[in-house]
């Protein structure tokens, strides 16, 4: 047992990766190191994607692509309401990272949301996002009068919400990525052959890809809660 | 080290409010959408998010507890 945790602690820690050797040494952790891999994915797949693009006769892959992006303007008009233009593509590049990072694992590599630090940074962008949306649709009073509403006896707890939103949004990804990838190892740990691949399915593709959705909704939902009924 | 073994199961204990809540929310759900199959949609939606808050819970719990067993 006492092997199995160290196993386990050495697995937790956010290893670095390599020191670029400028300045001293900067140290490179893994979670950068994927999410460049990540980002470099991404790229390569959008700009080979995105190739030969046609107003008629469309090919596989533009329709594809095209019914992706309506889906995704799609679920972000239904969610946020008549504001919904400059959000559709934030939330789509969101969605896109934390997808991939969450089922990075099937590739052999360690998924950057496991460093609470990365949840943390998105989780901050939501924040910024959500509060951002409200003061600029709603001007600088408007945006305060929000935070007494729906009854001015909630406002402590409105305000309270600017911490705990995002409190919850980094600790709901990190935990669920961080206790699927150590029940893998429990796993992995106990029966080396086969049956990981199994729990592999549920774990990290399953979870993950949920995962990404709560995130990405959670976030278009508490947006377009700051500025919708704004114009009824 | 064993009464910390001991402290991280009862904080993993808040998983059952998380499976309660979230059972409740998934029966009403398939309720619901029984009843009215056009509205799926958005009591999918509401559940999802629902499913999402009532898990929080649990996950807090299990940051609890591994903190308790790994840093305690």
């Amino acid at each position: 047992m006492e092997g199995f945790k160290e196993a386990l602690v050495d697995a937790l820690a956010n290893k670095v990766a390599f020191t670029i050797p400028v300045l001293g040494g900067i140290p490179i952790s893994s979670s950068v190191l994927v999410t460049w891999i990540i980002m470099a994915f991404w790229i390569i797949f959008t700009l080979l994607a995105t190739r030969n693009l046609k107003v008629s006769n469309p090919g596989k892959m533009q329709i594809v692509l095209e019914s992706a992006v309506e889906f995704l303007n799609g679920f972000v008009k239904d969610t946020i309401g008549p504001h919904w233009r400059p959000f559709a593509p934030y939330l789509g590049s969101v969605a896109l990272y934390i997808g991939l990072a969450n089922i990075i694992s099937i590739f052999g590599l360690t998924p950057p949301t496991k460093d609470v630090s990365v949840t943390a940074a998105l989780a901050l962008m939501s924040m910024l996002l959500i509060y951002g949306a409200q003061f600029r649709y709603n001007g600088l009073a408007g945006g305060m009068r929000r935070f007494a509403q729906p009854m001015p006896v909630l406002t402590p707890i409105n305000l309270m919400e600017i911490a705990i939103r995002p409190l919850a949004l980094c600790m709901r990804l990190f935990g669920n990525v961080l206790g699927a990838f150590i029940i893998m190892e429990i796993i992995k740990y106990i029966v080396p052959a086969v049956v990981p691949a199994v729990f592999c399915i549920y774990f990290d593709l399953f979870d993950g890809l949920i995962q990404t959705i709560v995130f990405v909704f959670l976030t278009a939902l508490f947006a377009g809660e700051g500025i919708k009924e704004e114009e009824e | 080290m064993s009464i910390g073994i001991i402290a991280a199961g009862i904080a993993v204990l808040t998983g059952i409010g998380a499976g309660i809540g979230i059972g409740i929310a998934t029966g009403h759900a398939s309720d619901a959408i029984a009843r009215q199959p056009e509205a799926s949609g958005k009591i999918n939606s509401t559940l999802l998010l629902g499913c999402a808050m009532a898990e929080g819970t649990a996950i807090f719990g299990f940051i609890t507890a591994l903190i308790i067993i790994f840093m305690g």
